[in-house]
């Protein structure tokens, strides 16, 4: 359905010194220099499935995003979807895709939301009989009557979202493209474009890539998550694979007596272990340990901790999802280094 | 094509309701614009109560020429508007993305999104004042010379388009093109009087490189004159196309090279 292959995207930067002075100079001397902003991306998704790609910001994200939907031309390297490339064939490919950049609108501004749609209706040349058809599914998975005849300049960003979402899946693309579709909204609104883009992957089998900074979305949305870090693929694989490889973590949480005097130098000493494998954090008497279950499994690490002093309480539990990727995109910027 | 039409259409009407949300803005530009018009007349009827002829022509004719050159200018106006919030902001901005996530020619959907109403007070001086002027301005009217002569007038609008879409399209390529288009687009001053009264520089430069004596003086000059259809009129033809195949070209490699904005 969608292939990458080795996509490469530069741009040029003109450098400035800083000031009003420095933009003069770089006005008659400009200092020229290669950004690369996406550097041999390769991955492929097929038909049906949610990919997650994520990374941190700057990492080259919405770049990719951006040639794949056709915006961008790549310096090197090619995209396929549906068969096409993009670039050759645009007004055709674009046909096939939905596109939500969750940062821009695609809404007309100053018109009630309806008009936007019957605009979109004519450029994508739905027939009557489907918009319909598909106003009343998106209503329904989007919720959109509330506001339908308001102002786009009016509407709240969660309102605007899901409005723009809606847009976006108008013409049953077959691939849609969500750059960020959760930025900046309440839990709620986030939950319910989560189920939306759920129930359209399911019952159109669309083909989502998804970009994100929420953990949740991934968790709950992601087949599979192809991370880059600096322009570079660090990761691809499923989710659950992820956990499996970087998701040794545990947190080991407790709370001693008052009288104990116990340190995190102890843990340090006493285990041998430090940096990724072991942080220990307290707060007086309430303990935080993390540590990685390959290094020292969980049964000895609990004797250990009741060997050196006296709890009141304690629990372990997994690392969560966030604190993976976290060392993910540690990892993979020290691999670039 | 037909489909072009209809999408023109329904943008059109989106962009007729958007000025009725916005009644004040839409009547302050209208004046203004009547009010530009206005000082450009005066100037006419101050340099004529001074001077009884200039570079060999009545004011009848002068006036004729200024009207004329009024209404292409008007219909690039009222078509086209949209290319300079290419230049200016469009671009630099990363908002173009939007257009090329469509399924319709880019340039197409740009110029569409915008009909621009305010011009409709240059034709209505360009239209008023050819009416007022023709009587008295030795016109040689024929009906070969009056179908010419009409037939110029999408061919001239053309130049100007041409012009705002190739200065628009430096955009992509050095993020904001608004001064420029405002720089050379302001040469349009020049179609307003007869090109005889500038130095041979000014009056090749008008001509050939950004070309608007062709959209008043030039057509003028046949159906005063009656001679050299061939290049008063024809020249217009060929150099118009000349040039909006040139800004079409301008365009698209503009297109290759836009680089959007992060977000």
């Amino acid at each position: 359905m969608i292939y990458a292959e080795n996509l490469r995207k530069e741009f040029t930067k003109i450098v400035k010194e800083p000031g009003l002075k420095g933009s003069f100079k770089a006005l008659f001397h400009p200092h020229k220099e290669i950004v690369v902003a996406a550097d041999n991306i390769s991955f492929h998704v097929p038909k049906g499935e949610v990919l997650g790609f994520i990374g941190p910001n700057g990492a080259g994200k919405s770049t990719v995003i951006k040639m794949l939907t056709g915006i961008l031309t790549p310096t090197r390297g090619q995209c396929w979807i549906n068969g096409k490339i993009p670039q050759n064939d645009r007004k055709n490919y674009v046909r096939e895709i939905g596109v939500v950049f969750g940062q821009r609108t695609q809404l007309w501004w100053d018109l009630p939301l309806l008009e936007t749609y019957s605009v979109l209706k004519e450029i994508y040349e739905v027939s009557d009989k489907k918009y319909r058809e598909r106003m009343s599914f998106l209503n329904e998975v989007l919720e959109l009557d509330d506001f339908i005849h308001s102002p786009v300049r009016t509407l709240s960003l969660g309102q605007r979202m899901r409005a723009d979402i809606a847009a976006s899946m108008l013409h049953s693309p077959k691939v849609l493209f969500l750059d960020e579709p959760t930025i900046g909204l309440d839990v709620v609104v986030k939950d319910n474009i989560r189920r939306a883009i759920m129930k359209i992957n399911q019952e159109e089998h669309t083909t989502v890539i998804l970009t994100t900074h929420d953990i949740s979305d991934i968790e709950l949305l992601c087949d599979r998550i192809v991370m880059i870090d600096k322009g570079k693929n660090v990761y691809d694989g499923s989710l659950r694979k992820l956990k499996q490889n970087y998701g040794q973590m545990r947190e080991l949480s407790f709370e001693t007596d008052t009288s104990e005097h116990l340190t995190p130098e102890k843990f340090y000493k006493g285990l041998n272990l430090s940096g990724e494998d072991l942080t220990v954090k307290n707060d007086k008497n309430i303990f935080n340990v993390r540590f990685n279950s390959e290094a020292i499994p969980v049964g000895d690490m609990l004797n250990y901790t009741l060997s050196i002093t006296k709890v009141k309480d304690i629990s372990v539990k997994d690392a969560d999802i966030e604190e993976i990727i976290r060392r993910l995109y540690k990892e993979g910027a020290d691999e670039i280094e | 094509m037909r489909r072009a039409l209809k999408i023109y259409r329904i943008l059109t009407i989106q962009n007729l309701k958007r000025l009725m949300e916005y009644k004040a803005d839409f009547l302050t530009g209208a004046v203004s614009f009547l009010i530009d018009q206005a000082i450009g007349i005066a100037f006419i009827f101050i340099i004529f109560s001074q001077i009884p002829q200039l570079a060999g022509f009545s004011f009848e004719q002068i006036v004729f020429i200024y009207g004329f050159s009024q209404i292409p200018k008007g219909l690039d106006h009222l078509l086209t508007d949209n290319l300079w919030c290419v230049g200016y902001f469009i671009v630099r901005k990363g908002d173009f993305d939007k257009y090329l996530t469509r399924p319709i020619n880019p340039l197409f959907h740009v110029i569409a999104e915008t009909f621009q109403v305010d011009a409709i007070g240059e034709l209505v001086v360009g239209v008023g004042l050819i009416c007022y002027s023709a009587p008295n301005a030795g016109l040689c009217i024929t009906p070969l010379s009056m179908t010419l002569f009409v037939l110029s007038v999408p061919f001239c609008t053309l130049i100007y388009t041409a012009i705002k879409i190739s200065t628009s399209a430096l955009a992509f390529r050095i993020k904001s093109s608004g001064y420029i288009i405002q720089m050379v687009y302001g040469m349009n001053e020049f179609a307003k009087y007869p090109t005889t009264i500038y130095s041979n520089v000014i009056r090749l430069f008008v001509t050939y490189v950004i070309p608007f004596a062709l959209t008043g003086y030039y057509p003028v000059l046949y159906l005063i004159t009656g001679e050299d259809p061939l290049f008063n009129i024809g020249g217009v033809v060929i150099i118009s196309v000349l040039f909006f195949a040139l800004s079409l070209m301008v365009w698209n490699q503009g297109l290759k090279a836009y680089e959007s904005a992060g977000s």
